[in-house]
């Protein structure tokens, strides 16, 4: 583990930020802390780069415990959500701050910026003051002045917050590819799902302090090990009785039923639903454009269930009656998740 | 035109005219009848005043103690409005609230504040008078009054500044491994440069022409304490009007150059900070 902490906890006032947070990262791997805001996640990312001290508990950096270790002498690289470009530099004398500070030689200073300059897409821009670039330009002269030290682990606080949607959605795999191909250690934080699976090589979950579970982004979005991983996914419609939907294991006594937009089919009644038999019927009560597709919001047994359908399926209307196939609910007992698949996928099927 | 712009047009003129004339009566006419007395018994009248020895002692104090208020104020306003912005701390509402107060109270009672402090009715008289440490009717009074009713000045000026700012840029830089004094010098001070020239300006002209406080601790010693404002309100006295507005013009003349100063401070801070 090239960097692991243990046991860690720390309040601020009556608030308590971290609860006992333990975990490792394996060197050269991209890490993604998800969690909502307020579940501490920044809290952590702040303890490794030295910008606050834990309670109790040891953050260990390389193998040494780094504790008492000053910010400065860490060796890690940090971006800040705001970026926190200094706004009276040139994107030069932002980059080349940590390395003069550093003492490096001038001509060392001079080849290695204009290398990151290069690197990050930013030729022709070294003498631009920060309120002279967009949003998604300031980001990568953020991480070019974080990478300017070399930094053994870097450390990203939420690096898209403040970044319009389409640039978001660049920038995400611009930062994959660069962190891949430098091979550098990396945290980021974020509270968007979608961002943690599409960067991350492995997801942290984060909760109310604790950790909720840690696997790769596959692993936490199919198998969630605790009620709140599992309703954090999708936008996914929660209700109490899985009893009104047939066809699914009986588990006992259950807090909650989670149903993902993905795992349910919506068919028009003019179309063929392949487990006809399992299926239940609804009324559509509401129709959203979504972009991407039509997100439905059916009536089933007295139950709202979120949908999706695509364009290029017939149209459905409000007011319309539909057979739903629901594939796969996760049913929640305390602090267990019970995966259920329906039934029906596992019985020999007659098409008529 | 309809009957509503017709009408705000009318306010507007209204108000500019009130503006303008409150101006005039309140502000030009006083200054120019300044000037108009001091030259009233000509050119040679006016410059026999003004080089006068009492006159020339007078300016000079008067700068002196400008000078020692600006520089200590300066080192007080930038601890205080740091310590302020950048740390929480017990007392912090005590001391925000302390740093305006000789704005709030009057200068005539801090002269009499430190007159008891440090005056003969003082404990402190003894042992001031045993280090030969002279405060009230000397010059160390007088700056000491100077400091006193100008310091909020430049704290003043710089806490809005930083406190808009939060820490981030300051955080970054400490973690690239810079020091206190080089994160001040090449991160803070850049964003509050044109906000502290403004408060030293702003200082210097409080400064210049403080009368109440130093008139109590002064003693008003003729070429010893006499400050410039001092100094005028003697030659008044004394019915010497020609010298009295003569020496008047002096200090309105340095009040000028100051607000010249202030405007192009700025006006260059303006175009600096919207191009950045």
């Amino acid at each position: 583990m090239y960097v692991e902490l243990k046991n860690i906890n720390k309040s601020f006032g009556n608030f308590k930020a971290s609860n006992d947070v333990s975990f490792g990262i394996e060197k050269g791997k991209l890490i993604g802390l998800l969690g909502p805001s307020g579940s501490g996640k920044t809290t952590i990312l702040r303890m490794i780069a030295g910008l606050e001290t834990p309670d109790s508990g040891d953050i260990i950096v390389n193998d040494k415990v780094v504790n008492n270790v000053p910010a400065s002498k860490r060796g890690i690289g940090f971006v800040f959500q705001s970026y926190a470009l200094f706004r009276y530099m040139t994107v030069f004398d932002n980059i080349a701050f940590g390395l003069k500070i550093q003492k490096v030689p001038e001509n060392e200073i001079k080849e290695r910026v204009l290398e990151l300059v290069k690197l990050t897409g930013l030729s022709g821009l070294e003498n631009r003051y920060p309120s002279q670039l967009s949003g998604g330009q300031r980001q990568r002269v953020a991480f070019a002045r974080a990478l300017a030290p070399n930094p053994k682990l870097l450390l990203l606080d939420e690096p898209f917050a403040a970044i319009d949607a389409k640039v978001r959605h660049e920038l995400r795999h611009w930062l994959k590819e660069m962190i891949a191909k430098l091979g550098v250690t990396s945290i980021f934080v974020t509270h968007d799902q979608d961002e943690a699976i599409e960067v991350a090589d492995e997801i942290i979950i984060m909760n109310k302090g604790g950790i909720d579970q840690i696997g790769n982004p596959l692993e936490v979005y199919s198998n969630p090990k605790t009620a709140f991983v599992a309703s954090f996914f999708g936008q996914p419609s929660i209700f109490k009785d899985y009893n009104k939907f047939r066809r699914f294991d009986p588990v006992g006594e259950v807090d909650q039923v989670i149903v993902r937009p993905e795992f349910v089919k919506v068919t028009k009644k003019t179309e063929t639903q392949k487990y006809q038999n399992s299926a239940e019927e609804g009324v559509v009560t509401d129709v959203a454009f979504r972009g991407t597709g039509l997100e439905l919001t059916i009536l089933v047994n007295g139950e709202n269930i979120t949908a999706r359908r695509r364009f290029d399926q017939a149209p459905i209307e409000v007011g319309e009656k539909v057979d739903v196939f629901i594939y796969r609910i996760f049913a929640t007992a305390g602090d267990k998740v019970y995966p259920l698949e329906n039934q029906s996928l596992r019985e020999p099927v007659v098409v008529i | 035109m309809n009957k509503e712009t017709t009408s705000s047009k009318v306010t507007k003129w209204v108000l500019i005219s009130i503006s303008f004339i409150f101006i005039a009566l309140m502000l030009l006419l006083p200054l120019i009848t300044v000037i108009i007395e001091a030259f009233k018994q000509g050119w040679d009248v006016y410059k026999q005043a003004v080089v006068d020895d009492y006159t020339v002692h007078a300016v000079l104090l008067t700068v002196e103690a400008t000078v020692f208020a600006v520089i200590i104020n300066t080192v007080f306003g930038l601890s205080a409005a740091w310590s302020l912005t950048k740390f929480n701390f017990k007392g912090k509402k005590i001391l925000t609230t302390l740093i305006d107060l000789p704005v709030t109270v009057s200068p005539i009672i801090a002269g009499l504040i430190f007159l008891l402090t440090f005056g003969r009715q003082s404990p402190l008289f003894p042992i001031l008078q045993d280090l030969d440490i002279k405060i009230v009717f000397a010059v160390p009074g007088i700056v000491l009054a100077t400091i006193f009713v100008t310091f909020p000045f430049i704290s003043r000026e710089l806490i809005p500044v930083l406190e808009s700012r939060g820490n981030d840029e300051e955080e970054a830089a400490a973690l690239m491994g810079a020091g206190g004094f080089t994160i001040f010098r090449k991160v803070t001070f850049p964003h509050i440069k044109w906000a502290f020239l403004y408060g030293v300006v702003l200082c210097t002209a409080r400064a210049m022409g403080e009368f109440g406080a130093v008139s109590v601790l002064s003693g008003h010693l003729r070429g010893k304490t006499n400050t410039l404002p001092l100094h005028v309100e003697i030659l008044f006295n004394e019915f010497q009007y020609v010298p009295a507005f003569a020496v008047a013009s002096i200090l309105v003349v340095m009040a000028i150059i100051i607000l010249i100063l202030r405007s192009v401070i700025e006006y260059t801070g303006m175009r600096k900070s919207n191009v950045r």
